[in-house]
């Protein structure tokens, strides 16, 4: 039971934005695959719970399409792990990504907010 | 392959370990918030997921995972051909021999037919000749007329001409003399062209294209001889070189490359076309005569252009003054220059042969589709796994095509070792035949086409066995037992119409093979009429020019041949023209304007081949006098001039079958005004021309007979003369002799070829031999293949049919009966196969038409033996399959489950 309810309180990722949030959380600094995660994590309050099964491929793609790089480096506790970090191709692609993503979400905040005008009369 | 592979395994290490990383950073900070070892893994790894599909789910982003499909694939189909080498070896074999002969046969039709010609728009460029009651006029046209074609002919750009007498001239370089082709172009030839000279300029051009008489002693060389005999000198512009003896400037060398004519073997130098008074008149025998090319202007056809210039004819005509001369050239013929070069006759028949090869190739095909459709229904079951575990179609049909691939490609670099032997065993018979003379070999053009052929023979295979495999229902085939017995039945139904079509284009193949086979046997029988045995034959091109001012009878013919006559082991020398058979050099005999009367007129009609003779060549020789007497030691220049002639030419003569004894002491021609020469013997007919042909009109006279004076002295004398030896020697003993003496003679002389009679007859039917032997091998080879089929299938049916032959058995079928059972199938097969294939055959033989001698293409004879031949082969293979039938041990085959 506690496994169903901890599932819906999590949000599904809308499809195409897994790219920009990583993109965002890559702005901060280089992360780890596993950094990144718990990075989302701690910044949605605990709600966002990024697929490993999304986040490896879409790590790859983005370093295909020159957005991000890669390297090997410790981690603070004498770990070994691949590091990526945001190109400045990546940080105009996440410009981009932001501007469609604010403007996805005023029109579709101005579709559900709108008032149905046959009540208002 | 091996670079990517390693780069690949090192991205996939690295994967691992990065994901090995995010769980171990994952179990960590579990074991810091106080989880067991144990827990925190166990959680990490749940939260994870499946590490494997993560990890080949992030490859597939990777964009090269086809490439390690493929790779794997490969890998996959190879191990599977190793582990059944007797079906691998068979498909690959087999796609060899059809991939190897149709590249052998694609590298002569590429350098005979595809060959890109070295000119700016070469579809631009006709050649024009006139033609009339005798047909298409070879020998050229008078200056007279293309100048009117010129100045009223709206669809040509340009008209340029040239000549080229095929005899060689001699260019003098710093090592000696070097023969040489000199033809003589207009001076807008090479613009006409679209080539400039590389170096230097080109010849100074009137408007009427012919070159300013100023340039008379100017010549342009080609880049091979600038190289070669003025080994690339810069300064060589400017500078007087020595040609036939005669001083001329060069002025340009032309670029890396070009050549014209394109037919010709010996390096090339130009001169420059004079128009002389010789040019302003229609005199035959006097006024030279001209090859013509011309441009055509943009968007004109050579329709069109040819009817213009047809519209032009009559008035050209019009200016002729005999009445015989303007009814030879009263229409016009058009061809394009790039067509010109390859006779129709040749160019039908090398794509006859080149079809021939690409059918061979087809039954390849076909057979291994068979054998991978037999292959796709052995392997149903392991298909219908890996679909059950999750393998699309798709993929499986892509495995498929994998096989096909690798199948074809190993046996396409087989083939290509195969049509190297190919060309190198059939380098002479190919070569002389196509008129090639540069070295043949595979260039890339051939390759390219191979690798666009191995493509298409793995799709052809591969594919068709592919979709039957992916759309066979994967439950039914997971069953125990394998397929079943209905769809055993459509697949046996698809492999035995495929082994009928194999069998009708071997049959096609065969019959071509039988028909040129007959051809052979038929002209190795005709009678030639001479003697071919212990004959050496010395090929002499003669530098005229050194014996300017001499007579070239008594100062070099007679000393040569006296000296060769009295060397060891010789019976007998003889010089001539050329020898019978050999059509290097030709002379040609007309009557000219004589009386008014109705034989005059007819006989004006008679071309004869015209030969200057030593009187020892009936002891070369040995052939028959039909009357009267061959040339002797007392026929001299300063006796009664005579002359031979031979019992077709007494036909043509009289028109009609006049007693040959008529003929002799009638005045034929003249040797000089104040000399008529006598007839007086008649030759019997021989094949003199070529061995299919009949003999043709001759007329001969007496080498020691000529002299400067006489009015065919050049021709007869200047040109070409062979040395005939008879002898008991081998070659190689004498040759070496036979060339020092011809050195004495004249340095020159020794650059002779050396050949034999025998070679010269063999050479003569080479078109028939060579088209024979392709066909031997390429028939051959389909035999073989159609009748692997055949057994290959049969085999297969008495496999799995081997439990209802043991219940037959058990049941009392007589072991004969099962033997017809399965013989009754191979039957049907030959049967329905060699119908169809006669069908094709009587379509396909006609092309074979020009290589054929005294037989039809629809010779029944022919067709039945091969048919027999094809059936009776397909029957003794069956009786195997058959045996193995009948032989089945009932308790065995119904234990076998």
């Amino acid at each position: 039971m506690i496994g169903r309810n901890r599932y819906k309180n999590r949000i599904e990722l809308l499809q195409g934005t897994l790219d920009m949030l990583i993109l965002q959380t890559l702005q901060w600094g280089p992360h780890h695959g596993y950094g990144i995660v718990q990075a989302l994590r701690g910044n949605s309050g605990d709600v966002l719970q990024i697929e490993t099964g999304s986040l490896y491929p879409a790590l790859h793609r983005l370093e295909r399409q020159s957005w991000v790089r890669s390297e090997w480096k410790q981690t603070e506790s004498n770990q070994c792990a691949k590091y990526y970090r945001i190109t400045a191709a990546g940080k105009k692609q996440l410009a981009s990504d932001l501007s469609r993503w604010q403007q996805m979400v005023d029109i579709i905040g101005a579709v559900m907010h709108r008032t149905p005008e046959g009540e208002e009369a | 392959m091996s670079f990517f592979a390693r780069s690949f395994s090192r991205r996939k290490a690295d994967l691992d370990e990065e994901i090995q990383a995010h769980l171990q950073m994952d179990i960590q900070e579990r074991q810091d918030r106080g989880q067991s070892a144990k827990q925190a893994r166990a959680a990490a790894m749940r939260e994870f997921g499946n590490v494997p599909l993560i990890e080949d789910v992030t490859r597939g982003t990777w964009g090269s995972l086809w490439l390690e499909r493929i790779g794997h694939d490969l890998r996959y189909v190879f191990r599977q051909l190793t582990r059944s080498p007797i079906f691998a070896i068979t498909v690959t074999a087999t796609l060899a021999l059809g991939l190897g002969a149709t590249a052998a046969m694609f590298t002569v039709v590429d350098r005979v037919l595809l060959r890109p010609l070295p000119y700016r728009d070469a579809h631009q460029l006709v050649e024009i000749k006139e033609s009339g009651k005798r047909g298409t006029v070879s020998f050229g046209t008078p200056f007279l007329d293309l100048q009117q074609w010129r100045q009223r002919s709206h669809s040509l750009k340009e008209i340029a001409f040239y000549s080229w007498n095929k005899h060689v001239s001699f260019l003098d370089g710093k090592t000696g003399s070097t023969q040489v082709n000199a033809p003589q172009v207009s001076a807008n030839l090479f613009a006409l062209l679209g080539v400039h000279p590389a170096m230097g300029r080109n010849f100074e051009s009137q408007s009427d294209g012919s070159a300013l008489s100023g340039e008379a002693h100017t010549l342009i060389l080609s880049d091979p001889v600038w190289r070669t005999i003025y080994g690339a000198d810069p300064n060589v512009l400017n500078k007087a070189v020595k040609l036939n003896g005669e001083s001329y400037i060069v002025i340009g060398v032309m670029p890396r490359g070009f050549a014209f004519p394109l037919n010709g073997a010996a390096p090339l130098v130009w001169l420059p076309t004079i128009i002389g008074d010789k040019d302003t008149v229609h005199t035959r025998n006097i006024t030279p005569n001209y090859q013509v090319i011309a441009r055509l202007n943009p968007n004109v056809t050579l329709r069109t252009a040819e009817s213009e210039l047809r519209a032009i004819q009559p008035d050209v005509a019009k200016e002729y003054a005999d009445p015989y001369d303007r009814d030879l050239v009263t229409s016009i013929q058009l061809q394009r220059y790039e067509d010109s070069l390859v006779e129709t006759d040749l160019r039908k028949a090398l794509l006859a042969l080149f079809g021939a090869s690409a059918v061979l190739w087809l039954i390849a095909c076909v057979n291994s589709t068979s054998l991978m459709l037999a292959r796709a229904t052995a392997k149903q079951r392991e298909i219908a796994v890996r679909g059950a575990l999750g393998a699309s179609r798709w993929r499986i049909v892509q495995q498929f095509a994998a096989e096909g691939l690798l199948v074809s490609a190993i046996a396409s670099a087989l083939g290509l070792g195969l049509a190297t032997l190919m060309i190198k065993f059939f380098e002479h018979g190919l070569t002389s035949q196509f008129h090639i003379h540069e070295k043949l070999t595979a260039n890339t053009s051939v390759i390219g086409m191979l690798v666009a052929l191995t493509v298409v023979s793995a799709l052809l295979c591969s594919i068709w066995p592919a979709i039957v495999a992916a759309k066979a229902p994967i439950e039914s085939g997971l069953r125990q037992g394998g397929p079943q017995s209905s769809s055993g039945a459509a697949q046996y139904r698809t492999r035995a119409s495929l082994v009928v079509i194999q069998i009708a284009m071997s049959l096609v193949l065969l019959v071509g093979c039988g028909l040129l086979l007959r051809t052979i046997y038929a002209l190795r029988h005709v009678t030639l009429g001479f003697r071919t045995d212990h004959i050496i034959i010395a090929n002499m091109t003669i530098p005229a020019y050194k014996f300017a001012g001499q007579n070239m009878t008594t100062e070099l013919y007679q000393p040569l041949v006296d000296r060769v006559n009295h060397m060891p082991g010789v019976q007998a020398a003889v010089l001539m023209n050329a020898v019978p058979l050999e059509n290097t050099f030709k002379l040609q005999f007309t009557f000219g304007v004589a009386g008014t009367s109705a034989a005059d007129v007819r006989r004006r009609d008679l071309v004869a081949q015209f030969r200057a003779v030593g009187p020892e060549m009936q002891r070369v020789f040995a052939f028959r006098m039909l009357k009267g007497r061959f040339f002797n030691e007392g026929d001299t220049a300063s006796t009664q001039a005579v002359a031979v002639v031979n019992r077709a030419f007494v036909k043509a003569y009289f028109d009609g079958d006049e007693p040959p004894e008529k003929i002799l002491g009638e005045n034929l021609f003249s040797f000089s005004n104040d000399k008529r020469a006598v007839v007086i013997g008649v030759l019997d007919d021989e094949r003199q021309v070529s061995i299919a042909k009949q003999s043709q009109p001759e007329i001969e006279v007496a080498i020691p007979q000529i002299t400067p004076g006489t009015g065919f002295y050049k021709g007869a004398e200047g040109m070409a003369m062979d040395l005939a030896v008879r002898t008991d020697r081998s070659p190689s003993s004498i040759v070496p002799e036979m060339r020092e003496m011809l050195r004495h003679a004249s340095p020159e002389l020794s650059d002779s070829t050396f050949t034999t009679m025998d070679q010269v007859v063999e050479d003569s039917y080479g078109s028939q031999q060579l088209a024979a032997r392709l066909l031997i091998v390429f028939g051959g080879s389909a035999l073989l293949v159609c009748i692997t089929g055949i057994y290959g299938l049969l085999a297969y049916l008495v496999a799995h049919r081997t439990k209802e032959l043991g219940l037959r058995i058990a049941l009392g079928a007589r072991r004969g009966d099962v033997m017809w059972l399965v013989l009754r199938q191979a039957g049907w097969m030959l049967l329905s196969g060699s119908t169809l294939g006669l069908v094709l055959a009587y379509v396909t033989s006609l092309l074979l038409r020009t290589f054929l001698y005294n037989i039809t293409a629809h010779d029944p004879w022919t067709m039945a033996a091969v048919t027999l031949l094809l059936v009776g082969g397909g029957l003794a293979v069956s009786c195997v399959p058959a045996r193995r039938a009948a032989t089945v041990d009932p308790m065995e085959a119904l234990r076998t489950e």
